[in-house]
């Protein structure tokens, strides 16, 4: 007897057998689908969130421009923070941070000539 | 009838064969069994049954799996549309934002789901109060669905949208948006809501913003924030000194002609750019053209000196007003010696300076002059690059307006422009309105010597250290330049008007050191300013517009990476507290 007419409790095998494959490909389309479905939604979903958050960051560099144009910092630094334009005065190189750490007297004074050679 | 035969004859033969094959195999069964051969052909059935379903299954497992892997309409409904107005992001040269496209909301209405009529109408009113009733009206009582206001913002949106209103909606859109409001307005320009540049570099280069939106990408521009907002404040600081009726202010880097900072006052928000005045949108350092007065002086003198007409120790005798045809040319502090070239220079001589030109002569001062670029439209992305107004004939008259900026119109950014070379090298560039690349240097024609390059570069620090321009030093940054005040001709008395001036002052630093090194042209213009008590009455460049200049300049230097070149000590006599610094701040 061939394998295809081989019966079990009355069924021939070749009709389970196929009947099975049947069943596990329609579930495994469905599970293969379902599944791909909620992913892609949580994707979506996902890359929606990414899009409103670029948005919301673009609004906030737009503000953030907006707060710091350069006249209204002016503004307000001179109104509350009582500051300007840095004048020379107040610039300074560091080789001479230490000259002018000295007091005002120290530094009118010339520097002392070198001792002479025995 | 049967019904083999009814398919044979109404059918066609498609259908018929479709038919006729569907009718053998299911009269198989009984042909086997009368043959005698049963279970064989039951084998077959299934198998081919069998096949067909597994054909079937297998093309729609394939396009499933497609489907549901490699399908990226999803993603691409989500993030990958772009506007077709969408324009890209306009930033400084560091990056800063300029100008974005950012996302707003249209408001619409659909009087079919709209409940109650008069709540919504009541409702939309409060919450809208620039749409007019009567558009208001009109949508309500429409039949189809309307657009009623756009440019909402998020937060807007989600205030009308927590009213609950039947019948209301919102579509996404993109609104050009200019956040730093007047800041650099007129360079900016601005776009339509098509998403079409109109003015400034928004028109400028329309095609590249245009061609970058929807990719993150942004297009740079020279400018630098810093000096542009430095720039702005002091000229405003001028302009409410002095009220002029206008005002310029530009930077440029000497070599690459890119603009650092451009400003036109008075100026506007490109934001509401249909609600300024044409007297506020017009761009004046591109625009408008002026007789620059003594500015010229510069070229003229460059001119003597590369034609080799003048040198550096030529003496011109300015004792008397110079009778040149029937015009009388004489000096607005008359000296009354005979001066040097760089004394000329230093007082602003109209007798040297045209005696100089005649020397020149038409055709070469003429020459110069196009080389530089002075008798056409300044060289710069910008469409509003105004054309300048020149002689129509270059006669004897012609040369010597034209030595001390009489008779002539130029742009300030044509000014600007013809600077370069003076200032350079020699070498005649184009401006531009784009960051270049660090080591960019432009080809360009080589219009003066560098020699007289050079010497340019002395004399114009010269009139700083003891000419007319001593008010716009800054201590350590070797600032060269050149007054200009040019009288306005007044229509009404047919002349020259001493009251309408245009005061300027153009200056290069740091004027010292190699040729090659970083250099920097700005020039301050006040277009019919008005003296103060401070200046004494006086409106002339020296006065209102060198004070200016070398205040900017004292401000940008340490952003433009110019250091002081003075002793440790000498500009700074004591170590200043922090307290300390914000009194003197002042």
């Amino acid at each position: 007897m061939s394998l295809l007419s081989h019966r079990v409790r009355g069924f021939r095998l070749v009709d389970v057998i196929a009947l099975g494959l049947l069943v596990l490909l329609i579930m495994s389309v469905y599970l293969a689908k379902t599944m791909a479905g909620r992913e892609r939604a949580e994707i979506a979903s996902v890359e929606r969130l990414i899009a409103a958050e670029r948005a919301q960051i673009r609004l906030l560099q737009a503000e953030v421009a907006h707060l710091e144009q350069p006249s209204r910092i002016e503004r307000l630094s001179s109104a509350y923070l009582d500051m300007g334009p840095v004048a020379v005065t107040q610039e300074a190189t560091p080789e001479a941070l230490a000259q002018l750490s000295l007091p005002a007297a120290a530094r009118a004074k010339p520097a002392p000539a070198p001792e002479a050679a025995p | 009838m049967s019904l083999m035969g009814l398919v044979t004859r109404r059918f066609p033969f498609g259908l018929r064969w479709l038919g006729a094959s569907f009718w053998r195999l299911e009269h198989a069964f009984e042909r086997a069994r009368a043959a005698g051969r049963v279970e064989d052909d039951a084998r077959i059935r299934i198998f081919v049954v069998m096949l067909c379903f597994g054909l079937g299954f297998g093309v729609l497992a394939i396009g499933a799996t497609q489907a549901a892997l490699f399908s990226g309409a999803a993603r691409h409904a989500v993030t990958g549309w772009t506007p077709p107005q969408a324009r890209a992001d306009l930033v400084d040269r560091e990056g800063r934002l300029l100008a974005a496209d950012l996302l707003h909301f249209g408001l619409y209405v659909d009087p079919a789901e709209v409940w109650d009529l008069e709540a919504t109408r009541v409702a939309l009113a409060r919450a809208l109060p620039e749409v007019d009733a009567e558009r208001l009206e009109r949508a309500l009582s429409g039949e189809r669905r309307t657009f009623l206001v756009g440019g909402m913002t998020p937060v807007e949106k989600a205030a009308l949208h927590r009213l609950g209103l039947p019948g209301i909606s919102f579509e996404p859109e993109q609104q050009r948006v200019y956040p730093l409001n007047h800041t650099a307005s007129h360079l900016i320009g601005f776009a339509d809501t098509g998403g079409q540049g109109l003015a400034g570099a928004e028109l400028a280069l329309n095609d590249d913003i245009r061609s970058l939106a929807g990719g993150g990408g942004e297009v740079a521009l020279s400018i630098d924030l810093r000096v542009q907002g430095a720039l702005e404040d002091e000229l405003r600081k001028a302009a409410q000194a002095y009220g002029p009726k206008g005002a310029v202010g530009i930077v440029a880097h000497v070599h690459t002609g890119e603009i650092l900072g451009l400003a036109s006052y008075p100026d506007f928000d490109p934001n509401e750019a249909s609600a300024a005045t044409a007297d506020q949108r017009l761009n004046r350092a591109a625009s408008s053209v002026f007789e620059m007065g003594s500015t010229f002086k510069a070229f003229t003198v460059a001119i003597g000196l590369d034609t080799g007409v003048a040198t550096m120790a030529s003496t011109f005798d300015a004792r008397e007003p110079y009778q040149l045809g029937y015009r009388k040319i004489s000096d607005f502090h008359a000296s009354r010696k005979v001066l040097s070239l760089v004394e000329v220079f230093q007082h602003s001589s109209n007798i040297g300076t045209a005696r100089l030109a005649v020397g020149v002569g038409p055709e070469r001062l003429s020459r110069y002059f196009t080389d530089l670029g002075l008798t056409t439209a300044a060289a710069v992305e910008l469409k509003e690059s105004a054309s300048p107004l020149t002689p129509k004939v270059w006669n004897q008259d012609a040369v010597a307006s034209t030595s001390f900026g009489h008779g002539m119109n130029v742009s300030p950014l044509a000014l600007t422009r013809a600077m370069l070379p003076l200032l350079n090298g020699g070498k005649m560039i184009p401006l531009t309105v784009r960051r270049q690349a660090p080591g960019y240097r432009p080809e360009g024609k080589q219009v003066l010597s560098e020699t007289t390059s050079a010497q340019m570069l002395q004399i114009m620090r010269a009139n700083v250290t003891g000419g007319s321009g001593g008010k716009a030093d800054a201590a350590g940054l070797s600032v060269g330049g050149k007054t200009g005040t040019g009288e306005k001709y007044d229509p009404a008395i047919r002349r020259y008007n001493d009251k309408r001036q245009v005061s300027s002052f153009a200056a290069v630093f740091p004027s010292d050191g190699p040729l090659e090194n970083d250099r920097y042209f700005v020039l301050i213009l006040l277009d019919e300013p008005h003296g103060s008590p401070e200046t004494f009455g006086y409106s002339t460049g020296g006065w209102v517009a060198a004070p200016a200049t070398g205040a900017l300049i004292s401000r940008i230097a340490p952003f433009l990476g110019i250091s002081r070149h003075i002793g440790p000590l000498e500009h700074q006599p004591r170590l200043a507290s922090a307290p300390t610094i914000l009194a003197e701040a002042r």
